[in-house]
This record gives C-alpha cells, structure tokens and sequence, in this order.
C-alpha cells in the first residue's frame, strides 16, 4: 500500500508541473467547472420557482444531491477523469506496453496516473454548496461525519462501472465514442432515481447500478431508515471490482499492442 | 472565383470527409447522436416526474405533452444544427498538420467547411430518422409541414454560425494547448442560455429580459418555437444572429493572421 502511495504522490507532483506550464488552460479547466457547478444548481433553481416538488423530495433536498454529485464529478474530475481520455490513446498508439511494463497493477497505473491540479480549488465550492444544503435539509450529526465517506464509495462505485466501460476500449480502433458513452452514463447518475419510470429505475439499479451513485448515499444520509440502497451500493461495488479483475485481465490478452 | 474545378475541390473533400466519418461509424454515433439521445432520455424523465401524471398541469404555459415536445423538438434542433468540428480542428494546429494545408490550393476554412457540410449531411440524416420516429410514436403530436421547412431552414442558418464559433474555438489551439475546455465552456453556457435545458418560459423574468439582447435565445429557444408551429418574426433573430456571425467571420480572420506568426509547425 506504501508503494502505492509513493507512486500516487509522484503521480500528482508530475501533474502538478505539467499543469502549470500551461497557465491559461489551467486558469479556463478551473472557470469551467464552476459555470458547470453554478449552471447546474441554477437550472433546478428556476424549476422549483414553479413546483413545490419533485418526486418526494423539496427544494433543499433535491438541491442537497445534486450538491453530492457535484462533489463526486470534483473528485472524479481532479483524480481520474484525464486518464480515461489518454486510455484510448495509449491502446491505439501502442504506449500502453509501457504502462504494463510497470510493477504496479495496470488499472492502478493507467486510471491513476493523471492528476488534473486545475480544479482541486473547485473543491471549496463543490463542498460550499454541499454543506450549505445539507444545513438546509438539518442533516443530522452522524450524517455529517459520515458524509467524506459516503462520496468516497458513490465515486468508488462510478469508477469501477467506468473502468469496466472502458475496458471495451480494447476491443475497438477508435475508443473517443466510449468515452462519450462513459459520461452518459454519469449523466444519468446526476439524478435521484425516482425521475426515473419504474422499469428504467430497475435497469440503472440492478443491470447497470449507476443509479445507486448519488441516490443510495443520498437516501441514507437523509433517512437511516434507507439504508437497503446503501447494502445495495457495497454489494455491487464488491462484486463488480471482482469482475473487474477478471474482465481486465481477459482484455490484456486481448491487447494487440500497436507499437510493438 | 466559382469554377467547375473550384466545386469539385469542394465535392471531393465533402466525400473525403464522409468516408472518414463512416470509417468509425459507431464511434460518431456515440458521439453525436448518443450524448443528445441521452439529454433527451433524462428531460424527458425528468419532467414526467415534475409533472406526476397530471395532463391539465401546466408549467410556464407547458402541458406535460408541450413540455415534452419541445424537447424532442430541441433534440431535433441539436441533430441538424450543432457540430462538434473543433476537435478536429485544434488537434491540426497544435500537432502541426496545419502545414500542409498551407502549400495545398485549397484553404484551411474551406477544408473544414467542406468537411462541416459532409458531416450536416450526416446530421441530417439522423434527424430525419428521429424526427420520424418521434412522429410515428405519437409523442410529436400533428406536423406543420410550413413550419418543420422553415425550422430546417432556420437550423441549417443557426448551424453556419455554430461552425463559426466551433472554428474560433479550435484556432485557439495557436495559443492554448487544449482547445476543448473553450468548447465545453461555450456549450455549456450556450446550453443555460438559450433554452437548450428547458424553456425560457421557466427561467425568472429579469433573466428573460437580459437574454433578449443577445443572440443566446435565437440558437435554440425560437428554432424550437418555429418548429413547434408559432408564427414569430423571423428579423430580429436573422438579423442578430447574422451580426454576430460577422463578427466572428472577423475574429476567426484575425485569430488565423496572427496564429499563423505563432505557428511553429510542430513536427516538421
């Protein structure tokens, strides 16, 4: 695990570096996601000038996810989103073999080796917002405590359904398209799950869990009482890693590798 | 000049262009077609839910049935209006591939014009195809075929300056090492702006009044109100939007003159 951190730290110092030399880029990453954060939150706003509810949550409620989910997409956006884009790169241009060639395991070493330092300030606004609408939704004091840990496993959650999604990147030319896929599938974790029709529901919960993301932490911190969702949520993260596993390294063996 | 062999320049890149989007047909989907299948997927969800059932409910002056429609509409609207040729475009000049278009007879906008027109042709295609399915399942409600021309019509004139704005964004590639963070920034916006998340109906009225002096409701608001049938003066939005497409044919000249003295020709 030492190693591993060792690694991870000289991964976000290269980033770091890299990141900078680029001032502007750096600068306009950090403006985008804010708009996103601030677009997002308006939009839902403006909704509820003319509705009192939707499904059966209030204003603050619903507010209080999307701000959960946003605080995800910033974790996910600093930590791993720039790896999965150069994924499709190094398995069309060969540069993967090298990737492999480290004595780390390959998911550790593609999916975590690209740290985005532009938006880790965007973490003050994404957790402003959450905790000023879990304020507003009175979210008990245990809630707050378990709060870090709840987005850590709605984003671990995310991630594994991600990497597996990519994974298919191996078996096609061009993998730009799966990416594209990838982040609609996140879309559809922006929501509660209640948005969604009763057989739809049933689909992003038990076929392709990525409803469980935001909605089972969510449900659980608001009502302990929910707390099926978040059994739910730990028994398909374990059991999707496994697959994981298994589907990573049928895919290996698959890999062609277009450089050597 | 407009010659015989200046159009079939013109036509041979168009093919050029199309054989490449075909090459990777799967791929385009996902990246065209997919993200606006799935905007769609969610409003559509996302308002049965605010609405619950209840037909005579209406919100901002939509039923449910409107609300919907003006959904499928703007997916519509997305399908023959909005590219995404920037990619593309960035990608040339920051990798250095930009030089061989300068020693070619033919120009680096009309390449990438020519490609845009391949690829509307291919959006085209798609929207006919969603348009019809829309229709046949009954969620579209009657067609006004007076309005669904004259909403092509107005969408194929929204796309110019869209292609306009992607290109302005892609020649910053002279000065940014990423170019897509323009793009996402301005589609965005864009999105918020001009009704693309839901109608302006719905946004507080002092934002509504703001929006009207600028071009942001033109691109998807009042294509959507052309096609859902409403007799609106077409002036104020060709002339706006005209406006600023001239400003941006401005801009992206100046942007590619100065570009050009940055340009190091990566590579080479």
């Amino acid at each position: 695990m030492k190693h591993y951190w060792e690694i991870y730290k000289k991964f976000v110092s290269t980033s770091i570096s890299e990141a900078t030399s680029f001032r502007l880029s750096f600068f306009l990453v950090a403006i985008m996601d804010i708009i996103f954060y601030l677009t997002t939150l308006f939009s839902v706003n403006f909704i509820f000038d003319h509705v009192q509810n939707i499904g059966p949550w209030d204003k603050n409620q619903l507010l209080f996810f999307i701000s959960f989910m946003l605080a995800i997409d910033h974790l996910h956006m600093t930590t791993i989103s720039e790896s999965f884009w150069r994924f499709s790169d190094h398995i069309r241009t060969g540069s993967l073999d090298f990737l492999l060639l480290r004595p780390v395991h390959a998911i550790f070493s593609v999916f975590f080796s690209r740290f985005r330092a532009a938006t880790v300030f965007n973490g003050i606004v994404a957790w402003g917002f959450l905790i000023y609408y879990g304020n507003q939704v009175n979210l008990p004091f245990l809630s707050w405590l378990l709060l870090p840990f709840m987005v850590l496993i709605g984003m671990n959650l995310l991630l594994v359904i991600e990497i597996i999604l990519s994974t298919a990147m191996f078996w096609i030319v061009e993998g730009a398209g799966i990416n594209f896929l990838r982040m609609q599938i996140q879309q559809l974790s922006r929501w509660p799950d209640f948005i969604f029709s009763k057989y739809t529901r049933r689909v992003l919960t038990l076929v392709i869990p990525i409803s469980l993301v935001g909605t089972a932490p969510v449900q659980f911190l608001l009502d302990f009482k929910n707390y099926q969702y978040l059994l739910f949520l730990i028994l398909f993260s374990f059991i999707l890693w496994a697959f994981l596993l298994i589907w990573w390294n049928y895919a290996i063996q698959k890999y062609e590798s277009a450089s050597s | 000049m407009i010659s015989l062999k200046w159009i079939d320049k013109w036509w041979q890149t168009m093919k050029t262009a199309w054989s490449n989007y075909m090459t990777y047909r799967y791929n385009l989907f996902l990246q065209v077609v997919g993200p606006a299948l799935v905007f769609f997927f969610i409003k559509y969800n996302l308002w049965n839910s605010i609405y619950d059932g209840d037909l005579e409910l209406e919100i901002g002056g939509y039923t449910l049935s409107s609300m919907i429609q003006y959904h499928i509409w703007g997916f519509i609207l997305t399908m023959l209006a909005k590219g995404h040729h920037a990619v593309d475009l960035g990608q040339e000049i920051r990798l250095g591939r930009i030089s061989s278009y300068l020693i070619y007879p033919f120009n680096f906008w009309e390449f990438h014009a020519a490609s845009f027109v391949a690829f509307q042709a291919y959006q085209f295609i798609v929207a006919l195809i969603s348009l019809a399915f829309f229709y046949y399942t009954g969620l579209l409600g009657p067609l006004n075929i007076e309005a669904l021309a004259l909403g092509i019509l107005y969408a194929q004139f929204i796309s110019i300056f869209w292609f306009i704005l992607q290109f302005a964004t892609g020649l910053m590639a002279f000065w940014l090492e990423e170019t897509w963070i323009l793009r996402v920034i301005l589609e965005i916006m864009t999105a918020f702006l001009s009704g693309a998340f839901f109608p302006l109906e719905i946004y507080p009225q002092f934002i509504q009044n703001i929006l009207q002096y600028t071009p942001f409701p033109y691109l998807t608001y009042y294509p959507i109100k052309i096609f859902m049938g409403e007799e609106l003066s077409l002036w104020a939005p060709i002339l706006t939007i005209s406006f600023w497409m001239a400003l941006g044919i401005i801009l992206n000249y100046l942007l590619w003159k100065r570009g050009l003295k940055l340009y190091t020709a990566a590579g080479m």
